[in-house]
């Protein structure tokens, strides 16, 4: 299939690839899957306590293209932002930015879902439960 | 790189290549029927009660297909999961035979079209139901339960992580043998990983095969649509498990063999 140019700049020249320390009370970690394809994704996020701010992201994806490219996006996008910012973030906005087609919407939902669920690890770390953080945060780890 | 994906699609989602490409079909209408089998249509050539089988029983005419049927119904089958494949097989040879264009060179165009139309269609059904696994994709894609784009993850979150672990195992492989080091002990890792997910999919085989007896149980109790719902449910939820465990064995078995 045809992937875009933007798709291919990321997958070729992938940002943010790596790890953060899950252990680390200022680290949030999402990990997860796409059941249509079996891929998965991990996004880690270091997100300053009194600012809020993310201010480091890094992502590791087995995956597609444009989940490669949907991540690498993602962890550009979160920098900077504080975690009320980064929840903003819609799937769509990735879609459009990386021109996806339909049949590979679902990866660019997995990278919505791990933003969130490395946001909720994170507040379950820092004690700041609301009950809809708490459903997602079982699919990321501490 | 150690987002190691591969810029091609790969053949894991030709799986349900084929039942997708059946719902796109026009005659496929949404309607939900509860057993698979298409209500009684008039004949278009003799008016008499068709039967809702592919030929009118009174005058042997090639009949349209009913709305709502769909690949079980093609073969006058309830919409369970357990098939007896051999009669499955044996009727799929039947039909294409019967159905064969060369049958029709003499007909109208209608039938000659109603023909070609359904040849094809049943080698689509036919290659869908013959595998178990396609078979209950179909359904649930049928019965709207499985949707591109719209499946939240539902794996277990220890299964996702032992994924990634294995997935990150294999990136090593590929790290140490691009760089010629040493591979034998991680060869050691995986093929050890490999018989453990390899023994996780013959469990998950037979869940499948569980939850597809529970199916038709409620099938033939005439199960309400909340009882159907519960069990599509569970069934995509031993389906998506079943999809990372493929993955990684298929994945695992190239990496040895590269
Ligand atoms: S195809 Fe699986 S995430 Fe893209
Ligand atoms: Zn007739």
């Amino acid at each position: 299939m045809a992937y875009s140019d933007k798709v291919i700049e990321h997958y070729n020249n992938p940002r943010n690839v790596g790890s953060l320390d899950k252990k680390d009370p200022n680290v949030g970690t999402g990990l997860v899957g796409a059941p249509e394809c079996g891929d998965v994704m991990k996004l880690q996020m270091k997100i300053n306590p009194d600012t809020r701010v993310i201010e480091e992201a890094k992502f590791k994806t087995f995956g597609c293209g444009s989940a490669i490219a949907s991540s690498s996006l993602a962890t550009e996008w979160v920098r900077g932002k504080t975690v009320e910012e980064a929840l903003s973030i819609k799937n769509t906005d990735i879609v459009r930015e990386l021109s996806l087609p339909p049949v590979k919407i679902h990866c660019s939902v997995l990278a919505e879902d791990a933003i969130k669920a490395a946001i909720s690890d994170w507040k379950k770390k820092a004690g700041e439960g609301d009950p809809a953080a708490q459903t997602s945060a079982a699919q990321a780890h501490s | 790189m150690s987002a190691a994906g591969e810029l091609d699609d790969v053949e894991c989602r030709e799986l349900s290549r084929l039942a997708k490409k059946s719902l796109r079909k026009s005659y496929m209408s949404s309607t939900k029927t509860q057993t698979g089998a298409a209500p009684a249509q008039a004949c278009w050539n003799c008016n008499a009660v068709a039967g809702g089988g592919h030929f009118c029983a009174a005058c042997g005419k090639i009949q349209p297909l009913a709305d709502g049927a769909d690949y079980f119904a093609f073969f006058g089958l309830p919409q369970k999961l357990k098939i007896d494949e051999a009669g499955l097989e044996q009727r799929f040879h039947q039909l294409s035979w019967k159905l064969h264009p060369d049958n029709f060179v003499k007909a109208s165009e209608f039938e000659r079209n109603l023909a070609l139309e359904r040849s094809s269609e049943l080698n689509d059904a036919y290659r869908t139901l013959r595998e178990p696994v396609l078979r209950v994709e179909y359904l649930l894609l049928r019965e709207g339960v499985r949707k591109e784009g719209t499946t939240k993850q539902q794996a277990p979150p220890e299964l996702l992580e032992e994924v990634f672990e294995l997935n990150e195992s294999l990136d090593e492989l590929r790290t140490a043998r691009n760089d010629g080091g040493d591979l034998s002990g991680l060869r050691v890792r995986l093929g050890e990983a490999q018989k453990n997910f390899q023994e996780k999919l013959e469990e998950i085989d037979a869940e499948l095969l569980h939850v597809f007896s529970e199916w038709d149980k409620s099938v033939d109790a005439g199960a309400d649509d909340n009882e159907r719902r519960k069990q599509m449910a569970k069934l995509n939820e031993v389906l998506n498990r079943r999809s990372y465990i493929r993955n990684l064995v298929r994945n695992v078995a190239q990496e040895l063999e590269a």
